[in-house]
């Protein structure tokens, strides 16, 4: 047996453990303010928390059924699990930091540690079980109960640009009606804050209060049981804990003292059975128990299996907390869920999946959707602001996964971040110039609105920012007679058209169409005969 | 444009600009006298070309007739040199001004006494690929001298001007260092386009304009000349080292640039216009805007009443 003290023996282990959390969180917070174009391009580790994740990495690969390279990555999380158990909750997960930090707030500051109800424990089980089933079926839904993706896609669509807006309208009010003593201090510091903390620029997302309303239900959540994301429904930490189990590492003593039961009166996991025994699949290994053992008994330490079945009253922690009825109740309701969607989709209640408008480089049709595991990174990459998330336009499985939407931002002809920073694959990284030939959808006039056709004036904006070297937008030079004040004249009038062979659908003419609403040349997506056309990395 | 007019001119925006919340829809417009170019009025404006492959040296020659960076530039002014910076493409593809050459000019006016120069554009591109790119805010930065930078826009900077004198734009949003400046430089380079035919010292201006800038282009032309009246260059200089043949604004292509090695520069915007279409074989009268802006009075579009010296 070798034990594990304090490091340095009067620093209590929650000083540490603040420290690491804080660390990784601030290392994420890092890591997502460097998913933005900045200087000569995004690093490629942004998108880092994602490959580590076990979660996604499975899911993934049965999505894909094959074993994706850079998602191996997670094994360093696997490896942890069975070194000190489910200790990423506890250390490293940064979800699981905000929700210690920010959860007195929900809460306000009532007491909420300790076993509590239990009788929502089992759904994390049946959310695990519906993710790794749904992943080969077509329904990933790992994108909607990770963890890292949650709080992603809640930072990226809402957190973020609510930031930038507020610091924008507040030193902008500044800037317009305070003295020039006042200016002389804000205004470096806003330049200081947009350079480091802010994002570089103010975007913008459809549907930024879907995520914004998922965390703000895992924060209130709170309120009920500390940690209560974390004890009954994240799937990576019932994932990680089905894993702790098999560690040869535990506390000594397993059980609650008789008489005392600080221990589970202290647990923000809950982490104690009904007899009392601390439970590895649901420990966090956060020290807390260790630090306030009145007696100074609690520690953690290896063992081997068998000295665990030598001391059992010590050694041996609670059973898995999913007996066997309720393991085939929770696979029950795993295969439910992406069967109810199939037959929902088959009958046509809900929407089958159709063709958007996708990033370059992305897969094609149903391999997108299984491999995009919903990240938001290349939304938040896309320096325009054109990627936006889908909502339920492709039924209900295409959610949070990008499409372009030409309007808000245009598909930039000298860019690949979206290729460069999706982690799973479902945007292939593809070569400037393959890039450059990749067809996203087509453009297409609507000559009922078209400037030229329409109303007989001069516009052709779309023509001129066409990024193709020979342009694919054609202008065609027509006379048309006109009213004027002088009486009816003749003028000569360009107009334009599609050539199809060179369009590669980036959408900058829909964009810049001077048209107040819908644009008079819009793109659409590609019909099944020129899909296949498109390169594959 | 006289000296008094001028600081009164800065003096009223200033005030203004204090307290008026640039953001608002019904913010106070600013109404300037609509201003005319020096060159109208002048007996003769004069107009100079030079030709040469060191562009930094090619600046400083071809503003010799015209009295030198000084004529334009007094000390303590704050400068403002406009390039093209609105595409995503490099030097070569000769879609943007060249960056030697504004890095030159900047030099000039830091040189003649500019207490600030401010090198900027609204590209049509996304901004960070576009300034960086075109070599241009790397050429701005590499001068090393504080007063000279190249930021991108402030988004509170854009405020509404009244155009009184113009025919089919009376009011726009404009960039106010832009309207403010003391000294404006605009520096375009010499390119096809598709419904203006070229776009050239006029259309230069498409940078400082806010919101839907689009919407102009049916009435392109007078549209242009209208808001020139209240930018007013006080000098043109353009960029004619490579001009883009085919395919503009945008290009791509490299076989549509051709090298030609040349500056045009006069404190007359529609002289340097007029002149300037040769180089692509057409007239002076074949580009709208030039046309429009000549009947307003702004300059001369007729190349036999400018004195043209050739460096």
């Amino acid at each position: 047996m070798r034990r594990i003290r304090s490091m340095i023996t009067r620093i209590p282990w929650r000083y540490w453990r603040r420290l690491t959390q804080a660390a990784f969180l601030v290392a994420f917070l890092w890591l997502f303010r460097q998913a933005e174009l900045r200087g000569d391009d995004v690093p490629g580790f942004v998108n880092l928390p994602f490959r580590l994740d076990p979660l996604i990495a499975t899911s993934a690969m049965l999505a894909a059924r094959a074993i994706i390279a850079t998602l191996l990555l997670s094994l360093i999380i696997v490896a942890l699990t069975i070194f000190v158990g489910r200790a990423f909750c506890g250390w490293i997960c940064p979800l699981g930091t905000l929700l210690d930090w920010l959860g007195p707030i929900a809460r306000l500051f009532k007491n909420r540690k300790g076993v509590g109800s239990r009788r929502w424990r089992p759904i994390r089980y049946w959310l695990l079980i519906a993710v790794l089933v749904g992943a080969p079926f077509g329904l990933p839904l790992v994108g909607y109960l990770d963890p890292f993706s949650l709080l992603q896609q809640g930072m990226t669509f809402a957190i973020d640009p609510a930031l930038r807006w507020s610091a924008d309208a507040g030193f902008g009010w500044l800037y317009f009606n305070a003295s020039e003593s006042v200016t002389n201090i804000s205004e470096p510091v806003y330049a200081f804050l947009k350079d480091h903390i802010l994002s570089i620029e103010q975007a913008a997302y459809i549907g930024a209060g879907i995520s914004a309303g998922i965390l703000l239900v895992i924060f209130l959540l709170e309120r009920a049981q500390q940690r209560f994301w974390c004890r009954n429904l994240c799937p990576l930490g019932a994932m990680l804990g089905v894993i702790a189990r098999l560690a040869p590492f535990g506390r000594r003593p397993m059980r609650s003292c008789k008489g005392c039961g600080h221990c589970a009166h202290t647990c923000r996991m809950g982490a104690f059975d009904d007899g009392q025994r601390l439970e590895p699949q649901a420990c966090t290994v956060c020290m807390d128990c260790v630090d306030s053992c009145p007696h100074q008994i609690a520690q953690f330490l290896w063992f081997l299996p068998k000295k665990r079945a030598a001391a059992p009253t010590t050694l041996k922690g609670a059973p898995m907390d999913l007996s066997r009825r309720g393991f085939i109740g929770a696979c029950a309701v795993g295969v439910a869920l992406p069967a109810g969607f199939a037959a929902a989709q088959a009958t046509g209640i809900a929407p089958a999946n159709v063709r958007l408008l996708r990033p370059p480089g992305a897969l094609e049709g149903d391999d997108f959707l299984d491999l995009c595991v919903r990240c938001g990174e290349c939304m938040k990459v896309c320096i325009t602001n054109g990627l936006q998330p889908v909502l339920f336009e492709a039924g209900p499985t295409g959610l949070f996964t990008p499409r372009l939407v030409p309007r808000t931002g245009y598909c930039e002809f000298n860019c690949t971040l979206c290729g460069q920073v999706c982690p799973t694959g479902a945007i292939q990284p593809l070569p400037l110039a393959d890039k450059q030939q990749f067809k996203i959808g087509k453009a297409a006039f609507d000559e009922d609105l078209c400037l030229p056709y329409a109303e007989h004036e001069p516009c052709i904006v779309c023509e001129e920012h066409c990024p193709v070297p020979d342009k694919a937008i054609k202008l065609t030079e027509v006379e048309v007679e006109v009213e004027t004040e002088d009486g009816p004249s003749t003028i000569v009038l360009q107009q334009p058209s599609v050539d199809e062979e060179l369009c590669i659908g980036c959408g900058i003419c829909e964009h810049v169409c001077p048209l107040d609403d819908l644009a008079g040349v819009r793109i659409t997506p590609l019909n099944d005969d020129d899909a296949g056309e498109n390169v594959s990395a | 444009m006289t000296e008094e007019s001028d600081v009164n001119r800065r003096q009223f925006l200033e005030q203004v600009a204090a307290w008026s919340a640039g953001l608002a829809v019904a913010a106070p417009v600013f109404r300037i006298a609509s201003a005319q170019t020096p060159a109208a009025g002048a007996a003769s404006p004069v107009l100079a070309v030079a030709t040469g492959k060191d562009y930094g040296a090619l600046v400083s020659s071809v503003l010799e007739p015209l009295g030198g960076m000084k004529a334009f530039v007094k000390s303590g002014d704050r400068v403002v040199v406009k390039p093209n910076i609105g595409w995503d493409r490099t030097p070569e593809q000769a879609a943007n001004t060249h960056p030697e050459v504004v890095k030159a000019l900047v030099k000039q006016a830091l040189d003649a006494g500019a207490k600030e120069v401010l090198v900027f554009d609204r590209p049509c591109n996304e901004a960070r690929l576009t300034y960086k790119n075109s070599g241009i805010k790397e050429a701005v930065e590499s001068i090393g001298d504080k007063r000279a930078s190249c930021p991108f826009l402030d988004e509170r900077k854009w405020m509404p001007v009244k155009i009184e004198k113009g025919k089919v734009v009376k009011e726009w949003r404009l960039y106010g260092d832009a309207v403010k400046a003391d000294c404006y430089i605009n520096v375009p380079i010499a390119k096809h386009h598709g419904v203006g035919r070229l776009t050239l010292g006029l259309k230069n201006v498409m940078g400082v304009m806010g919101d839907n800038r689009g919407k102009i282009h049916r009435q392109l032309g007078q549209s242009l000349a209208d808001i020139n009246l209240v930018i007013a260059p006080k000098l043109t200089v353009i960029d004619a080292t490579r001009i883009l043949l085919r395919h503009g604004p945008s290009g791509g292509n490299l076989d549509d640039v051709k090298v030609l090695d040349t500056l045009v520069a006069s404190a007359d915007m529609v002289a340097t216009d007029a002149y300037a279409t040769a180089f692509f074989d057409m007239k002076p009268e074949d580009v709208p805007a030039t046309v429009a802006a000549h009947e307003m009075g702004m300059g001369e579009i007729n190349l036999e009443k400018v004195k043209i010296v050739k460096v």
